[in-house]
């Protein structure tokens, strides 16, 4: 497992992860912990209840086996960093062998259905008998307490639940354009792993373990902004504002159709100084000379007029020369990137090395997305301990079963033959 | 229980200065939710926020901002200008017993206060500095104007986000930014994992770090499977309604209720499904022929022909009940779907006031308490995260925090009378 003699120290040296998480949510939380240097050991197992459905997930890498369950591209992005080893819970030898797996580890996090782990006879209060140190991440759709403890949830369900859907969008009539993903599985994850780290600097002060009931929808009510306390003020229910600021006299303030299908540029207009530099930029028009537009207030009074002879003179501009023409003047635009424009137009995530090539044992070298921030001296490798994607299905069960367990080869092709491991 | 033993207590004794502009508040207000003493260098004029709506008053008093009060809470306010010459002796007393900095802003202006919070690590070797830029400290794009707006625009989440094509597949609505702020949001949850992560760092090693934080590369980690559905299939995915962008067209998962509102009921065509929501037909009194054999046929036939029959029974079915109907009976059959509601309905449900998702801060303007969401999981019994007071009145800590930082009240009055507080 991870060397003992890493020259340089990471944030979670000696820190080892128990990781039961599924899907996009749990991982997240468990791949900023192996980013900031924790051992993190992602338990699998085979059959068609446990499996984690993200290892079937398209697109998957070229060639292979048809049934292989490592060719994923979103569970290698999702889950680079870690190790990865199988157990079967459901049999009582599998679970004497992921308590023992817990005794010697600093942190469990787990995403499966409610009760799951009860019906196990893994709770928090079991578990915290074998390791009174352990800090124990449970993440669910609802949260573990509380009236809906059984209700079951993914990502669009807490999106839905919390209000996010419901704030994106233009207005009624039109219907909530809501996320076109799973934003509250990023966002969980990030705040699993805030509380975890929370937690073990507690831990280190304390040396008090604890249970973390992390719920996805108050995620979603946590980053609703100020919209409920807005309500609670005026008594109107949240409306939807396209892309318009409502907040302040911003304005223009929106997306505007560039040349080519599908091509828009985002432009955000905050005072009159960039509303001046951005009428010169499109070669000032007739239009902008209108006294309706000479003020901020007067640009938000008449937004809808504007929106649409902002639309109709950019038309046929190519996005990215538009940006660095209004970017030169000082206005705030950006052209909206799809996924092939970051990967391949945009300089900046190229420079700062925003993608990071990461050996996988079955699929080669891939590129992941990276961390956010850069560290002066600290060590933060999205490519974890092992420094690489993301593990295949059991690929270090020798390595965790003989070295962190102490089992020999034979009992370990036992556990093998038994449909344990 | 303790005060030490709250998870809410975890940073207690960690003292971070915030300065810069209002786009890293979010990270500030995360870090006093779980105890830390979060002191805000805002200057004499106040954070931007304070100027943004929404109003608890007509008159827009900087005082009475939700925007601020949202962003601010729990922290400390010192009206000190952080770039005036006389702040230098007040920043090294105060970073000589703290152990952040965050420093938000234009990447200029916050490279030049870096070279002075250099020096002033030198002299607290245990300072932790994060600077909170749009782009990081270097890059081409790193002078870019940018807005919370452009931010999403060229982090790739407005290009997942919106509407359905039309039939001919070109898109006649622009991508859609979901409700503001968000990119701080992404952000300043990723300075929180940074920070956290360095303070676990320093426990081990005694050393401070800085951490380059960037928005752009904050918000471009998190669009899911949209950049390796590129990366690995060469594909760009594209925006539909209230639902996952894909490849290729999806069935609709929002459905209109009978109370005129909207429900995510989104369907995988499993046998079980079809008979709990023939159930949910039966129960409903709506007439259906899910469980005739001409519908079995017709699956038999032509299953997409039966799954569009199959989707327009659920529609109905939804038809005929409100929102929360179909949420509570859907749930009670395992199916995951929740109604698409306000954030604000939250506020009042048993579930949330179980989990003390919100917290009551009052607003003495207004002579009652307003419901902030402050909490995404409990340990169990308590908020993980909370609150003991709201946001500060600008200015409202300087004498207390520049005394306990050793000035006397003459020193106060002049750096006053030199313009620096």
């Amino acid at each position: 497992m991870a060397s003992t003699e890493t020259a340089r120290r990471r944030p979670l040296d000696g820190v080892r992860v128990i990781d039961l998480t599924k899907i996009v949510a749990g991982p997240n939380a468990t791949r900023m912990l192996a980013t900031m240097g924790a051992e993190v050991i992602r338990v699998e197992w085979r059959d068609d209840r446990a499996l984690d459905l993200l290892r079937g997930v398209r697109p998957l890498a070229p060639g292979g086996e048809a049934d292989s369950l490592n060719r994923s591209g979103l569970f290698n992005n999702i889950n680079a960093g870690k190790y990865g080893i199988t157990l079967n819970m459901n049999l009582p030898q599998g679970r004497d062998l992921f308590k023992r797996l817990v005794a010697d580890a600093s942190v469990l996090c787990e995403n499966y259905s409610p009760r799951q782990m009860e019906r196990w006879e893994l709770g928090y209060e079991v578990l915290r008998k074998i390791n009174p140190g352990l800090i124990y991440l449970q993440i669910s759709g609802m949260g573990k307490s509380g009236v809906y403890d059984a209700y079951l949830s993914v990502g669009p369900t807490a999106q839905a639940l919390s209000g996010l859907t419901h704030m994106s969008g233009f207005p009624e009539p039109m219907p909530p354009a809501g996320w076109g993903y799973s934003y509250l599985d990023h966002s969980t994850g990030y705040y699993g792993a805030i509380l975890v780290l929370a937690a073990l600097l507690r831990r280190r002060r304390t040396g008090l373990g604890c249970y973390i009931d992390l719920s996805q929808t108050e995620t979603g009510i946590m980053v609703s902004g100020t919209a409920t306390l807005e309500a609670q003020l005026t008594g109107q229910p949240t409306s939807r504002h396209g892309n318009r600021m409502q907040a302040a006299d911003w304005a223009p303030h929106g997306a505007y159709p560039c040349r080519g299908a599908d091509e828009w540029i985002a432009i955000a207009i905050q005072n009159d100084v960039q509303w001046t530099a951005l009428a010169a930029a499109i070669g000032a028009p007739a239009w902008t000379g209108d006294a309706r537009f000479s003020s901020a207030a007067g640009r938000k009074a008449n937004e809808d007029e504007l929106d649409r002879l902002m639309a109709d003179a950019i038309r046929n501009t190519e996005r990215y020369d538009l940006m660095n023409r209004l970017q030169q003047r000082g206005v705030p635009a950006a052209a909206v990137q799809k996924a092939d424009d970051r990967c391949e137009r945009d300089p900046q995530l190229r420079a700062r090395g925003y993608f990071v090539p990461l050996p996988h044992s079955e699929i080669g070298i891939w590129n992941v997305e990276g961390f956010p921030a850069k560290f002066g001296k600290i060590p933060v490798d999205v490519g974890g301990l092992p420094h690489r994607g993301a593990p295949m299905m059991g690929e270090d069960n020798d390595a965790v079963y003989r070295n962190l367990l102490g089992l020999s080869s034979e009992e370990i092709a036992t556990l093998r033959e038994e449909w344990v491991i | 229980m303790s005060t030490q033993a709250l998870l809410s207590s975890a940073l207690a004794d960690t003292v971070i200065l915030e300065c810069g502009d209002e786009h890293g508040e979010f990270a500030g207000v995360l870090l006093a939710g779980l105890g830390a003493d979060v002191i805000k260098l805002e200057g004499k004029s106040g954070s931007n926020s304070r100027r943004l709506g929404p109003f608890t008053t007509p008159d827009r008093n900087p005082e009475h901002s939700l925007r601020f009060s949202r962003y601010n809470l729990g922290k400390k306010s010192v009206s000190l200008e952080v770039d005036h010459p006389a702040a230098r002796d007040v920043l090294e007393r105060l970073a000589a017993h703290a152990d952040v900095i965050i420093d938000s802003g234009e990447a200029l202006a916050v490279a030049r206060r870096l070279k002075f919070f250099r020096e002033l690590q030198k002299a607290n070797p245990r300072l932790i500095v994060c600077t909170f830029t749009p782009f990081g400290l270097d890059g081409p794009y790193r002078d870019l104007k940018m807005t919370d707006l452009t931010h999403l625009a060229l982090g790739g989440v407005m290009a997942s986000c919106g509407y359905d094509p039309l039939a001919d597949g070109a898109y006649d609505t622009p991508p859609i930014a979901p409700e503001m702020w968000q990119a701080y949001h992404i952000a300043g949850e990723y300075a929180v994992i940074s920070i956290t992560a360095a303070l676990n760092y320093r426990e081990l090693t005694g050393e401070g770090d800085c951490i380059d934080l960037s928005i752009h590369e904050a918000v471009s980690t998190c669009t899911e499977v949209a950049i390796p559905t590129y990366i690995y299939g060469g594909a760009v995915v594209r925006r539909q309604t209230g639902r996952h962008a894909a490849e290729s067209r999806t069935r609709p998962w929002l459905r209109r209720t009978r109370d005129g509102r909207y429900v995510k009921a989104f369907l995988f065509w499993s046998g079980r499904e079809v008979r709990v929501i023939a159930e949910m037909l039966n129960e409903a009194g709506v007439e259906h022929d899910l469980d005739s054999d001409g519908y079995r046929e017709l699956q038999r036939r032509s299953p997409s022909e039966a799954q569009a029959h199959f989707s327009a029974m659920v529609d109905k079915l939804v038809a005929s009940l409100t929102a929360e109907e179909v949420f509570h009976r859907a749930q009670a059959k395992g199916l995951l779907w929740a109604s698409v509601r306000y954030p604000e309905e939250n506020i009042d449900d048993p579930h949330f006031q179980a989990r003390g998702t919100f917290q009551p801060i009052a607003h003495p303007e207004l002579g009652r308490a307003l419901n902030y969401p402050v909490s995404v999981a409990t340990d169990g019994n308590n908020r993980a995260t909370a609150f003991t007071h709201g946001a500060p009145r600008l200015g409202e800590h300087t004498r207390q925090v520049l005394s306990g930082a050793g000035f006397s009240a003459a020193e106060i009055a002049t750096l006053a009378e030199r313009g620096a507080l």
